[in-house]
């Protein structure tokens, strides 16, 4: 994906990130941050939480990683995330994109990112500024 | 100052700072900050007092083989960060979010609400940070405010860490935004 | 006339968008929207100059504000420095019945928003405190509402006889006008808008896909 492909407006790829309590667990493993509210779901519960909640920072690495996917070789420059409710492991959420802003002299874009739970609420929200060739 | 050699291959003495907000370590427990304040807590002062001010320093190493297990975890298939061969190999762009402080706040700092939930981040690269480095975190109160959410009443403080490699070099500055419970 | 009553820019404390990005956006969308209005949280913002985006995007921008009461949040048109006097924008903890009557007195509209929310939304606290003089309609269409809560909002306003209006409540570009309000007349002013809202000719609308809520 080259800057000259992109439009305003365009739709990232819409993708269906696997937060398994395996994939959760690799993560927190490669963090170092393995604590009963990301590994256990009865744990939790007991915090007042709806089961195992997938780390914020690793919501923000799902959102990379589709727009990686959509523009391979594409440099994140600054990536802004809002944690609105947490992501319950072992469900399927969705993350979305769009371009709101295009810009020739530094070949940069901003995205708009969404990650929506089973419900289709909003969990996470955000923006990237995200530098193409 | 922290000693070069202290926390080298861990995360604030071996948890993540989201396992701080999680554990609620600093919130109720043994805490670097100041006594709860008497009274409602005038936000306004705390954040004359405590914006801009630079409280922490600390280092971190960074390893390939966690580099290449948060990469593959977040669903990551750009081979950049996912081939530890690739002349490019680096760490995910948000990388350097997971990295806290030895202190959530500095000493001395009020006791704003109780909990403490992570309520977001913003990464800015400035370079690409690489299998190898030592990275210094130096941290400073970005900004202090408070809201009403579904949640209910709200104080937010802003943690900025800004990241620099062994030469000096910025690679990244992260806001944290955390989020505590006002007292009602 | 359609307007999204209820934007954030970069002026909010959460808000991501800037305003030329949200013009663009609905240019390139095509987006039925003739214009909308910025509601900062707990502010009002009177240094930002819109008219030249106006003049080049074919829009309506307007400014006004959201701020934070003992019932919940609340959008308020017409601010002046009347009305900015009267009570203290930045508080969380303002007094609702003194939001209203401030803004009655001062030419201005105050209506809740997201009334269907819990904590911040005015039936929320209707349940605990029953219902406050001087509200007379509320954002029964909220872009930003999770199931349940327009449907709350909407059940709620009609019980207590209020007029319905919508807004996006976008924090980011590509939310807005995913929730509107449609008048019978042009809107051109901040003037205008008051005068329309006070007349009650104007009813919510929503273009929620899937994806935008």
């Amino acid at each position: 994906m080259r800057y000259e492909d992109v439009e305003l407006g365009d739709d990232l790829p819409e993708t269906e990130p696997d937060v398994s309590m395996a994939r959760v667990l690799q993560f927190c493993g490669s963090a170092k941050m393995n604590f009963p509210r990301f590994n256990d779901h009865e744990a939790a519960r007991k915090e007042g939480l709806p089961g195992a909640i997938v780390p914020g920072i690793m919501s923000q690495g799902l959102l990379a990683s589709m727009i990686h996917h959509w523009a391979p070789g594409a440099r994140i420059v600054k990536l802004d995330t809002v944690f609105r409710t947490p992501i319950v492991v072992d469900t399927h959420p969705r993350c979305v994109g769009a371009i709101t802003d295009t810009d020739d002299e530094q070949r940069r874009v901003e995205v708009d990112l969404t990650i929506m739970n089973d419900a289709g609420n909003t969990s996470v929200l955000g923006t990237a500024l995200v530098e193409l060739d | 100052m922290a000693n070069a050699e202290s926390n080298v291959d861990n995360n604030v003495e071996g948890q993540n700072v989201e396992g701080q907000n999680a554990d609620g370590q600093n919130a109720e427990g043994p805490s670097a900050e100041g006594p709860s304040a008497e009274g409602p807590v005038d936000i306004d002062a705390v954040k004359r007092d405590w914006v801009g001010h630079k409280f922490d320093s600390t280092q971190f190493r960074v390893h390939g083989d966690r580099m290449l297990a948060w990469a593959e975890a977040c669903g990551e298939t750009d081979p950049r960060f996912t081939d530890a061969d690739h002349p490019d190999f680096q760490a995910h762009p948000t990388y350097t979010a997971q990295f806290g402080a030895k202190q959530l706040f500095p000493k001395g700092f009020p006791k704003l609400g109780r909990g403490g939930f992570d309520a977001g981040k913003a990464v800015e690269v400035h370079q690409p940070v690489h299998a190898g480095e030592t990275l210094t975190g130096e941290s400073e109160i970005h900004d202090i405010y408070t809201k009403t959410g579904r949640s209910g009443t709200m104080i937010f403080i802003v943690h900025r860490m800004t990241f620099s490699n062994e030469a000096g070099e910025p690679v990244s500055t992260v806001d944290w935004r955390i989020m505590r419970s006002a007292k009602d | 006339m359609i307007l999204d009553l209820h934007t954030h820019s970069v002026r909010s404390d959460d808000g991501r968008a800037k305003v030329e990005n949200y013009c663009q956006w609905i240019r390139k969308k095509e987006l039925p929207l003739d214009g909308f209005v910025l509601t900062e949280h707990r502010q009002f913002d009177d240094t930002s100059d819109y008219r030249e985006l106006e003049d080049r995007y074919g829009l309506v921008i307007l400014k006004a504000s959201e701020v934070e009461t003992d019932y919940g949040h609340v959008l308020v048109f017409g601010v002046n420095d009347d009305l900015r006097a009267a009570f203290d924008f930045a508080r969380i903890d303002n007094s609702l019945p003194v939001v209203l009557e401030s803004a009655r007195r001062c030419g201005a509209v105050a209506a809740p928003c997201h009334p269907g929310r819990v904590n911040v939304g005015l039936f929320a606290h209707y349940e605990q405190k029953g219902p406050v003089e001087g509200v007379e309609m509320v954002e029964v269409c909220n872009g930003g509402s999770r199931s349940g809560e327009d449907e709350l909002s909407a059940r709620e306003a009609e019980h207590f006889g209020y007029k319905g209006f919508g807004g996006s409540d976008s924090h980011i570009v590509s939310r807005v006008g995913n929730c509107a309000t449609q008048f019978d007349r042009d809107i051109h002013s901040i003037d205008d808008l008051v005068a329309a809202l006070r007349d009650g000719h104007f009813e919510a609308r929503t273009w929620r896909t899937p994806r935008a809520t």
